[in-house]
């Protein structure tokens, strides 16, 4: 097993450094076969993981990685200075005098740096396969980047580094490792997003730079307060023995914090919804399977101890308005990038909510969602890529003769937007599973209880309210096209497209042996104990939670099935009729309601910042 | 045995028993207003005439949405009928009215587009109201299961009285009913969704509108839990209720059916909420 472990983390970094030199030819085939060599690792890994796999790298790695924190922190520096930034500059003296405070007062590490259990094993899925996949498309859209050939290798290069950045984040214990990695995903966000070196890339990176510098910050913090209240060493498992210790709410809080600001909650979404000026590859690979993840896997590690804590309420009730307010604000965004963004920073809230509220179900509902939610939103990107090279589409309301010019793509957006919305797929199971549980949530935390749910159901309203308003823009057509032809957008964007839709069905209908044999024994490991999934009857049940079957799977075939069958019914020997106008023959352009929310987006940040100044009080007292 | 055959008589005769309360409807709203109405049997009439009349659809996709409109919408009914759970209910429904705004943007059809986007409005105004009535009966009886709420001793009604108000608050939004009857407005905007239907295929999303009329005034009847009296007599007042409203209100901009949805009927739910829980 350690072989394999040290193969997904040596292996993207072999092929990062391959693929700067490889000409495009081999370079193609080595990320095919990588792509696929690492997913096939990380399904044998989640297999073979059954108890928490330690293990130690030799001393010398400890001092190869306090070396690497401190370059990383001069490059930062040298960034400010040459980017005239202020901000990347106090984050990066804050940040290297943390460190060398912390490098002089911590003992030498003891214990095993690195830990490999069911959860970071399921990581290793999502970040591999998902990942890989979007390596695979990335392939063909860098080619037509308009940039120098080099570029398009470092590019691609990049992407693989961060691969393996991100598999080491999610099985590293050790705090200081963590610290590492966390920040090479920030340096890697920063490249990403200034990849297109004008103007308004730069500034995007350089904010992204500041704000995860913050939750960089933050672990440092962390870190020194597990020092300081003499908890032993800085790791996850020591962290987590703790539970009860006075003073063990400022090291979660200040995680969490991390947490929150990698998962761009309010006020910090500003940096997740800059990135989207990057290469649309970026944005898929930011929002899907890595980067953004990496926030409620954090709570997620920590959630037996986080349960019940002032730091859990604070938690829930930032997320739970983060949810309402990114709604709010994505129903003014027509870009199709925005209002995917704002998608994935109400959904993240959603995931680490029910993180934070850690009983079983909620724990698997927020695996639930952290899976499908990194493919259906994987879909949507790529599909906006292919949108933006094929159709030149970025708009959605420009999008509505998309149904009669590119019916297969309209089709692909549809089912991916059903995927994050409607039941039975497992976004919905996800939120389904939240709104239940909320409800056995509201027994216990009564007054708290009951805003968590009214900011999720109406969250959960405007989230379908824009969801419809997008696809109605993409199903739109006329009677003289009532028989449609796919087109034919490219052989690497076809079948990548092909392969995620297929995932999204597979998902679906095998939706219960995953349930048994993916997220059962992953909160399981999470809980500490065994959650029992069985049918009865006409029931399904998790843990107590109970789940009508037969009315499930109705629902499976109406919706989805409708929605794709529309595309291809025809009604033969009914005549067709021209639209009512009115009299009129003017050309009206279609639109949908425009909506001015985005002016409440600073009270949105100001509270959201509120809410963080309240997460440190709450560890205070 | 006894207790599956009222259930299922009653969903598979839905759309005839909402057609009836249609009729009786406007026969009722007619003699508010000092008429005599149409003859109970009318929505049947026009039933029958509409299935004779020529085919023509503006494109299939935009008439296949209409029908699966009716079928999604039968089978919420069902699954309400069956007392299910009560969360999904509303998913259901909402997956239902859902169909039905994608057939209205579906066209180019201007009057189409309005509609839908209206009642993609109306949507947002009642869906989180009918939640909050779902956690609501969670927190009284400790199960989602509408089943779970005629075998309580006591009517849901004397538990949750806000939220019944708050229901009674939202049904015209759902009903289409004057001050709220945004969505179709009428003659205002043509029929709005509905307009681009026609003859056979108009059907359907005619006789969907029956099946609303079940759905709703099962929701009502639910509030009295086992008490069949008390359940007739809501659902009664609920009828003569809605009509006196519809007979004498004025139509509201969608603006402030919003505002007033979400935030006197959500409020009314949610304080209902909070008093059931801290008591």
């Amino acid at each position: 097993m350690y072989s394999f472990i040290a193969g997904i983390f040596i292996l993207p970094v072999i092929v990062s450094g391959l693929l700067l030199f490889l000409p495009s030819k081999a370079a193609k085939i080595l990320v095919i076969f990588s792509a696929v060599v690492l997913s096939a690792i990380s399904v044998y890994l989640f297999i073979q993981v059954d108890q928490p796999f330690y293990f130690s790298v030799p001393h010398y790695i400890n001092e190869i990685v306090a070396g690497a924190d401190i370059l990383l922190l001069l490059y930062f520096g040298f960034v400010a200075i040459r980017k005239k930034s202020l901000l990347v500059g106090v984050m990066t003296v804050l940040q290297l005098g943390g460190l060398l405070y912390l490098l002089k007062i911590l003992p030498p590490a003891e214990s095993m740096q690195f830990m490999v259990d069911k959860l970071s094993a399921a990581m290793f899925m999502l970040i591999n396969i998902i990942s890989g996949i979007i390596a695979i498309y990335s392939l063909r859209y860098i080619e037509e980047e308009d940039c120098s050939s080099f570029r398009k290798k470092y590019f691609m290069s990049i992407m693989f580094w961060f691969i393996a950045v991100m598999n080491m984040i999610v099985s590293s214990d050790n705090l200081e490792y963590f610290f590492l990695f966390f920040e090479l995903t920030t340096l890697a966000s920063f490249l990403f997003i200034g990849f297109r070196k004008d103007q308004e890339s730069v500034g995007n990176a350089i904010t992204a730079l500041w704000m995860n510098q913050i939750g960089g910050l933050a672990i440092l913090v962390a870190i020194f307060f597990i020092h300081y209240n003499g908890y032993g060493e800085a790791t996850f498992s020591n962290l987590l023995t703790h539970g009860s210790a006075t003073g063990i709410l400022l090291p979660l809080a200040f995680m969490s914090i991390a947490a929150l600001i990698k998962g761009a909650q309010m006020p910090f979404s500003k940096w997740l919804l800059g990135a989207m000026v990057a290469p649309t590859p970026v944005s898929a690979l930011l929002h899907s399977s890595t980067m953004v993840k990496i926030a409620p896997f954090i709570i997620l590690r920590l959630s037996p101890v986080i349960k019940d804590t002032p730091v859990a309420t604070v938690i829930i009730a930032l997320t739970g308005f983060v949810f309402v307010a990114a709604a709010v604000v994505s129903l003014s965004q027509d870009n199709l990038k925005r209002i995917l963004a704002h998608s994935t920073i109400g959904l993240l809230a959603l995931m680490i909510m029910m993180a934070a509220i850690a009983t079983p179900v909620t724990i698997i509902a927020s695996l639930v969602l952290i899976l499908f939610h990194g493919i259906s939103k994987c879909m949507l990107f790529l599909n906006a890529g292919v949108l933006e090279r094929v159709f030149h589409l970025k708009q959605t309301s420009d999008m509505d003769k998309l149904g009669e010019v590119g019916p297969y793509t309209s089709l692909a957006v549809t089912i991916g937007f059903m995927s994050l919305l409607l039941p039975p797929f497992g976004a919905f199971v996800g939120k389904w599973l939240s709104y239940l549980t909320l409800g056995a949530f509201l027994q216990e935390q009564r007054v708290f209880g009951a805003l968590v749910i009214v900011f999720v159901a109406i969250g959960g309203a405007v989230f379908s309210l824009l969801y419809f308003k997008v696809m109605g823009t993409l199903i739109s057509r006329t009677g003289n096209n009532d028989h449609i032809e796919f087109e034919h957008t490219g052989k690497i964007y076809k079948t990548i497209i092909n392969l995620l839709m297929v995932m999204i069905v597979l998902c679906m209908v095998g939706l219960p042996y995953l349930l048994t044999h993916l997220f059962s024994p992953v909160a399981a490991d999470l809980v500490g104990s065994h959650i029992p999934i069985v049918t009865e009857g006409w029931n399904y049940y998790i843990g107590a939670m109970k789940l009508p079957m037969v009315p499930l799977l109705v629902a499976f075939f109406l919706l989805p099935v409708t929605i794709v069958a529309a595309m291809f019914v025809q009604f033969k020997k009914v005549d067709r009729a021209k639209e009512y106008m009115c009299g009129e023959k003017i050309n009206y352009s279609f639109s949908s309601f425009y909506f001015t929310t985005d002016k409440a987006a600073p009270y949105f940040s100001t509270v959201g910042i509120l809410f963080f100044i309240a997460l440190i009080a709450v560890a205070l007292i | 045995m006894n207790n599956l055959l009222i259930p299922v008589l009653l969903i598979i005769l839905a759309p005839f028993i909402g057609g009836l309360v249609y009729g009786f409807e406007r026969i009722v709203k007619a003699r508010m207003q000092r008429r005599i109405g149409p003859p109970l049997l009318q929505p049947f009439y026009d039933f029958l005439k509409l299935a004779d009349k020529r085919r023509m659809i503006v494109h299939s996709a935009h008439a296949f949405f209409g029908i699966m409109h009716f079928v999604s919408l039968w089978f919420a009914v069902g699954v309400l009928l069956m007392g299910g759970d009560l969360i999904l209910v509303v998913f259901l429904h909402l997956l239902s009215s859902s169909l039905m705004i994608l057939a209205g943007y579906s066209t180019r059809s201007i009057f189409s587009h309005l509609g839908a986007n209206r009642t993609a409005m109306t949507l947002l105004a009642y869906e989180p109201v009918l939640i909050l009535i779902a956690v609501s009966i969670y927190l009284v009886t400790g199960s989602f299961d509408v089943s779970s709420v005629y075998k309580m001793d006591q009517p849901l009604l004397y538990k949750l009285p806000l939220a019944f108000i708050a229901l009674l608050l939202i049904l015209p939004i759902k009903m289409k009913k004057s001050p709220f009857d945004v969505a179709e407005a009428h003659q205002e905007v043509v029929g709005g969704v509905e307009l681009e239907f026609s003859g056979i295929f108009f059907e359907a999303v005619y006789t969907a509108k029956w099946l609303d009329y079940v759905f709703c005034y099962t929701l009502v009847y639910m509030f009295a839990g086992s008490n069949v009296l008390l359940g007739i007599g809501l659902m009664v007042f609920t009828f003569l209720y809605l009509n006196a409203l519809d007979n004498s209100s004025a139509r509201v901009n969608y603006r402030q059916m919003l505002r007033f949805s979400l935030g006197v009927a959500c409020s009314l739910a949610f304080i209902n909420l909070l008093i059931h829980s801290i008591f």
